[in-house]
This record gives structure tokens, C-alpha cells and sequence, in this order.
């Protein structure tokens, strides 16, 4: 009871204190703020660039490059694409639990039965029909499509928004470029940051794709490559690289138990010391396997420039912190007569200590709103600057619990060193 | 109450050492009044801050209330001055932005009581200097005597074993010296132990003892003769125009 009531006594202390010198305070909360909401920016970034997509399996999924080509000058060794062969054996190999061979592509949709002729520019995700499941895709409505083959298509929550108003879409038949497919799923909003299965060519934090069609179909239909693609040879379209070496496909497994990565390891050596042995692989065996967040860290996904300003911003919020301490050095100086009568009239170290912490506190919440204010406009002013930023720039809510921490960590040691000082004199020099 | 016994107490700056109490010995007995005189810088306010425990000594004992205050920690020599101490400044110290009524309270927020037990006290206490109707007042609002009597409040507020007044009246013209003085005074009858330091030989003479620091040293006691201040004496230490506006101004208060 006596601590509660103490409690409740330095909080009105605190206000008292904050309205005898309401501009002194308001700078001490925006310099903290200003160095809490940099630093709170930076983090974030990092976070969307660092965070881990899809936690529950990233340790089991395995991104897989290979050096299948034909000649000796392979445009990188290994590379991340493969050729339609390479990537078909992977998929048919009974290792991994699953699989998914993809490529990105683009069309022009508009809704069969609309009677606007307005066509949506999609981005596609050909692939096999294994992605959904291997990336968790949730769905909304519907199910994913059974084959490869076929006039299906999944699409995501934005183009049905777009398209459908958001409403269940699954039977409807969308033109695409010209063809004719029918929906039979509709994904739920989906947020992969960073977008995982497509981190290659500065993709690591678009969006998720408009339209998953069979990687069958899309070839048939001839849609182009919209990725990193190279070939070996000339080919008219697409719907004749399956024969070709014509690299443009990547390829995901997942495994059961990630101690079978060295059994997948075995048979993608297997498989292109049979293509050594039949002469179509004059280079050395190379093959690579990568789990989500070893491939996330060779193609870099972390921007240097965003840690490196991340550094700089934790040195800015070391001076603000300086900067604030050096007000309240100030603050508490002037209040030295106050802290004297106190100690006087019998308030131990101990209580000026709580008194003084408590008005941190409360100071630290202050500055942690403003700080988090200011965060987010960073963020958008960063946007405006860096549109690539746009979908990494984001404050997820355990950003909002770490700025208000930092806000109250650092309006804390900010206060120690007054907070010494103004109890290391003897009560009659206080008073004096 | 209070025993001193050799007590020294040494300011030490870069070049020079300051003897500001040397062999101190003073011993007060309950319910005594005693007056503290001298020269300024004789040691006055070092020994009434080492009595209060606002400062240090270096060496000697010091036992106040049958507690030896040698290596207490703060919590403790804190806890004393909260119970056993009541403390009453020269310029009053009241924190001006707090009510009349919150400054009295001050003492009583680090002793823990309850809201309605630290209500009682204070109303109390202020009733006992003719107050007891200006809780809402700010400190700026009162005279300087009536900020004395706040102050004098405060320190009678936690029932404290001793009173140290530091000159009191320094601060106050005579008609309000007299309306604080009659007020220690009439403590002091009702049991109250009072150490108080003051450069008025007149208020000196007024108490039942007296004694004189010089060189940080204890001079001869006594200097000043006490005044009788029996009723058929009382004309000599209290005029009827100040007895008479005082019991006024308690009554309108």
C-alpha cells in the first residue's frame, strides 16, 4: 500500500516537474524522439530485409542452382536458373516432399463476363502446382489447380480486389492475353517479406504475384519470360525450350527432415554425373542447395547501405541521448534547493532515485509516441526518396513494442548521470 | 535527547582546511529550549546541520534519542530526520507552486501513512499555528510570518522529538517575529524540544538555556540572562499590540 501510494506520489511529482518547465522537457522529448524514431526506421528496414518469411518451414525449403551448361563459358557457375530437363528430374525425384518449378511471366487480364474492356497488367507465377503447398499460400476461396496442364488459375487477393471487388471468384473465367482460363482459387491477402522464391534480379520485396497458372499451360501458351533467362542456343518462343538449354526455371524442394539435404546433395551429383558421363557436362560438377535463409544471405537481401546507416543511427541516438542528459543536468540543478528539502524532511537517496526514475519513465513514454510518430514519417519520406523501399518500409507491430523500449531505455540513461549528481552533494550544500 | 561529544567537522578545499566544529560537546535534555548564538561563521549552522544530520562529522559521537547516528546508512539517518527531527529554515523553504496543505504534507509522503492519517496531521498541525483555514493557499499568498508558521507546520506535522530552528525570525519584521517566537514557545511548554540559532540576544535571553559557539567551539553559557516569563512578567517579553494581533489573526484564520 505505502509503495503504491509512493508511486502514485512521484507520478504527480513528475507532472509537477514537466509543467514547471514545459519547453525544457519538450526538447528533451524530441531529442530522444528524433534518435529513437531514426534508429526505429533503420530497424525496421531491417527487419523486412533480416525477418524470416515463413519461419515454420524455412529450414526444411531448399532453393537449388546447378551447372548444367552445355558449354564452357557458363554465364555463372552454378547458376540459379535451370533448363526445363534439369529442373523436371528434380521435380520428379522422390527425396524431397515436394517441389516447385516456376518461372515469372506477365499478362493482360480482364474478367470474361465484364462488359469494361479495361485489362489488368498481372504478374504471373508459372509454375507447378506443389508451390502452394511449399510456400504455405493461404487461400481464401477455392483450391489450388491439381496439374501442371490445364486452363486453371489461382490469383491473389489484389488482382480479385481489382477485378472482383474481393468477392469469391472461383468458376469465373478470366481472358488472359487473349486466352481463356477459369479460377479455382483466390488467395487471402499474402505478405512475404522478403518474397522468398523470387529474391534473384532486385525482387526480394515485391509484392506476391496477381496470377498462378500451370507451368505447363503458361509454356504452351508461349508467355515470356519476365525473370532472368539464358540460353545456349536460338529459340523462337518458349513453348520450345523444353528441349533446349535455355535456362529460365527456378526450383524449390522441401524436405521431410533436413538431415535428407545430403541425400538431395547425392542425387543432384548423381544426376549431372549421368549428363557428365552421356558428354553434355564439361564442367566440373557444381550443384548447390540452399535453405531460405542461406539463400536470402548469398543473394544479400540485407542492404549494407541500410546496416550501415543502422550504425549510424545507434552513434545520432548516443548523442541525443548526451544532448537530453546534459538538459536535465540543467533541470535537475535548478531543482537542487527541492531535492535538499526533500532529503531534509526525510526522503532517502532511494526515494529521489524512484522520483527521478519515474519521471524518466513517464518521459519515455512520451517520447516513445512521438517516436514511433516520427518513425513512420521517416519510413514514408524514405519512400518518396527510395520507392523500392515501399513494401520493406514497414512497422510491424513488435517495432512499435521495441521503439517504445528504446524510447524508455534511453530516457532512462539519459537521467543517471543528473540523477548521480544530484545526489552526491550533502544535504546542506542542497540547501544552500 | 540530543549528545554531542567532541565533535569535529573539517571543510577541506584545495589549499585550505576549515575547522568548522572542533570538540563540539552539547548535551540537550527533553524538553529543553535551548539557543544557539554567535559571531557568524562561528560554526552555528554546521553544528545545527550536523545535528540534523544535513551534514557529516569527521570525528567525535553523536547520539540523538538514545540512537548513535555513527555509520548509519542513508535509509536510516533518513528515517531519523523524518521521525525524531523537525526542521525550521531561516527562509522558510516551502516549494512555492505547492498548496499550503501539500507543503505540510511533504515530510509525511516519504512516512507512509494514509491519505486520511497524513489529512489529520496536517489539518492538525497547521490548526496548532492558526492556519488551519489557508490549506488551499499558495505560499505567495501568505505574509512571511504566516510562511513561517507553514513551515513551522511541517516540522510539527510529524511529531518530531526535536525542533532545529535555523534564525527563524531572521527573515521577519518584528511583529511577526514575535507571533513565531510566542508560537515556539508555546511548544515548547507543551513538551517540545527546541534548538534554535539565532543572532537576537533578546530572543536569547527569552528561552531557558543558553549557549555560545566560537571557533566552532562551545564559549560560556548563559551569556544572556533568561527572561522571567511569568504572567506577571509577561509585558516584558511579549507587548499587549503583539499578543493582542496575534490572538486576532488566529481567530480570523
Amino acid at each position: 500500500m505505502r509503495s503504491n501510494n509512493m508511486v502514485a506520489y512521484n507520478f504527480t511529482l513528475a507532472m509537477q516537474s514537466f509543467k514547471r518547465a514545459p519547453t525544457l522537457y519538450f526538447l528533451i522529448m524530441l531529442t530522444l524522439s528524433i534518435g529513437v524514431g531514426v534508429l526505429c526506421a533503420n530497424l525496421a528496414l531491417v527487419n523486412s530485409m533480416a525477418s524470416d518469411p515463413i519461419p515454420e518451414k524455412s529450414a526444411n525449403l531448399f532453393h537449388i542452382n546447378m551447372n548444367t551448361w552445355p558449354d564452357d563459358q557458363p554465364p555463372d557457375e552454378p547458376m540459379h536458373i535451370l533448363r526445363y530437363r534439369d529442373a523436371m528430374a528434380i521435380a520428379a525425384s522422390d527425396i524431397p516432399k515436394r517441389s516447385a518449378v516456376f518461372y515469372a511471366s506477365g499478362v493482360y487480364a480482364r474478367d470474361i463476363e465484364s462488359t469494361n474492356m479495361k485489362r489488368f497488367d498481372s504478374d504471373v507465377r508459372a509454375t507447378t502446382p506443389g508451390f502452394f503447398e511449399l510456400t504455405n499460400a493461404p487461400f481464401a476461396y477455392g483450391s489450388a489447380f491439381a496439374t501442371s496442364r490445364g486452363m486453371e488459375v489461382v490469383i491473389g487477393d489484389e488482382l480479385n480486389q481489382k477485378i472482383f471487388a474481393g468477392k469469391d471468384s472461383v468458376g469465373k473465367t478470366l481472358e488472359l492475353d487473349g486466352e481463356l482460363l477459369t479460377i479455382v482459387g483466390v488467395l487471402k491477402p499474402w505478405v512475404l517479406r522478403p518474397l522468398f522464391y523470387h529474391v534473384t534480379e532486385g525482387r526480394a520485396f515485391n509484392l506476391t504475384d496477381d496470377i498462378y497458372a500451370p507451368l505447363e499451360t503458361a509454356i504452351d501458351l508461349g508467355w515470356s519470360i519476365h525473370a532472368r533467362n539464358s540460353s545456349a542456343v536460338d529459340y523462337a518462343g518458349i513453348s520450345e525450350t523444353r528441349g533446349l538449354d535455355v535456362y529460365y526455371l527456378q526450383a524449390w524442394i522441401e524436405l521431410e527432415d533436413v538431415n535428407q539435404r545430403t541425400s538431395m546433395q547425392s542425387f543432384l551429383d548423381n544426376y549431372t554425373q549421368g549428363l557428365k558421363d552421356a558428354g553434355e557436362h564439361p564442367l566440373t560438377i557444381k550443384n548447390e542447395i540452399h535453405n531460405v535463409k542461406e539463400w536470402l544471405k548469398v543473394n544479400k537481401v540485407v542492404d549494407q547501405k541500410v546496416l550501415a546507416f543502422t550504425l549510424a543511427s545507434v552513434l545520432f541516438l548516443s548523442v541525443c541521448i548526451f544532448n537530453a542528459s546534459s538538459l536535465l543536468l540543467s533541470r535537475f540543478h535548478a531543482a537542487k534547493f527541492e531535492v535538499g528539502l526533500r532529503r531534509a524532511i526525510g526522503a532517502s537517496n532511494r526515494h529521489m532515485l524512484m522520483q527521478g526514475l519515474t519521471e524518466s519513465v513517464l518521459l519515455g513514454l512520451f517520447t516513445g509516441v512521438v517516436a514511433l510518430v516520427l518513425s513512420w514519417l521517416f519510413l514514408k519520406l524514405s519512400v518518396q526518396f527510395l520507392p523500392r523501399l515501399a513494401n520493406v518500409a514497414v512497422l510491424e507491430p513488435k517495432l512499435l513494442v521495441l521503439g517504445m523500449l528504446l524510447a524508455l531505455v534511453t530516457s532512462i540513461a539519459s537521467a543517471l548521470y543528473p540523477l548521480y549528481r544530484a545526489n552526491r552533494y550533502t544535504i546542506s550544500a542542497e540547501l544552500k | 535527547m540530543l549528545k554531542m561529544n567532541n565533535i569535529s567537522r573539517i571543510y577541506q578545499s584545495d589549499t585550505i582546511q576549515t575547522h568548522a566544529l572542533r570538540d563540539f560537546s552539547l548535551n540537550v535534555k527533553a524538553g529543553e529550549f535551548v539557543a544557539v548564538t554567535g559571531p557568524s561563521g562561528s560554526g552555528k549552522s554546521t553544528f545545527l546541520n550536523v545535528a540534523g544530520l544535513l551534514d557529516n562529522f569527521d570525528r567525535g559521537q553523536y547520539e540523538l534519542d538514545g540512537v548513535s547516528v555513527q555509520g548509519l546508512k542513508d535509509d536510516e539517518l533518513s528515517r531519523l530526520r523524518n521521525e525524531k527531527i523537525g526542521f525550521i529554515f531561516q527562509n522558510y523553504n516551502l516549494i512555492p507552486d505547492y498548496s499550503i496543505f501539500d507543503n505540510v504534507d511533504m515530510p509525511l509522503r516519504y512516512r507512509g501513512f494514509s491519505a486520511s492519517e497524513r489529512k489529520r496531521r496536517v489539518e492538525d498541525a497547521l490548526d496548532k499555528v492558526g492556519l488551519a483555514s489557508r490549506l488551499k493557499y499558495l505560499p505567495s499568498q501568505l505574509s512571511g510570518g504566516q510562511q513561517q508558521r507553514v513551515a513551522i507546520a511541517r516540522a510539527l506535522a510529524g511529531e518530531p522529538k526535536i525542533l532545529l530552528a535555523d534564525e527563524p525570525t531572521g527573515n521577519l519584521d518584528s511583529l511577526m517575529a514575535r507571533q513565531v517566537m510566542e508560537i515556539l514557545h508555546d511548544l515548547n511548554k507543551g513538551g517540545a524540544t527546541i534548538i534554535m540559532v539565532t543572532h537576537d540576544p533578546d530572543q536569547a535571553r527569552e528561552v531557558n538555556r543558553n549557549v555560545q559557539v566560537i571557533d566552532g567551539q562551545l564559549a560560556d553559557f548563559k551569556i544572556y540572562a533568561p527572561l522571567d516569563r511569568t504572567s506577571e512578567n509577561k509585558a516584558k517579553t511579549i507587548s499587549d499590540t503583539v499578543s493582542d494581533t496575534l490572538t486576532k489573526e488566529m481567530a480570523d484564520a
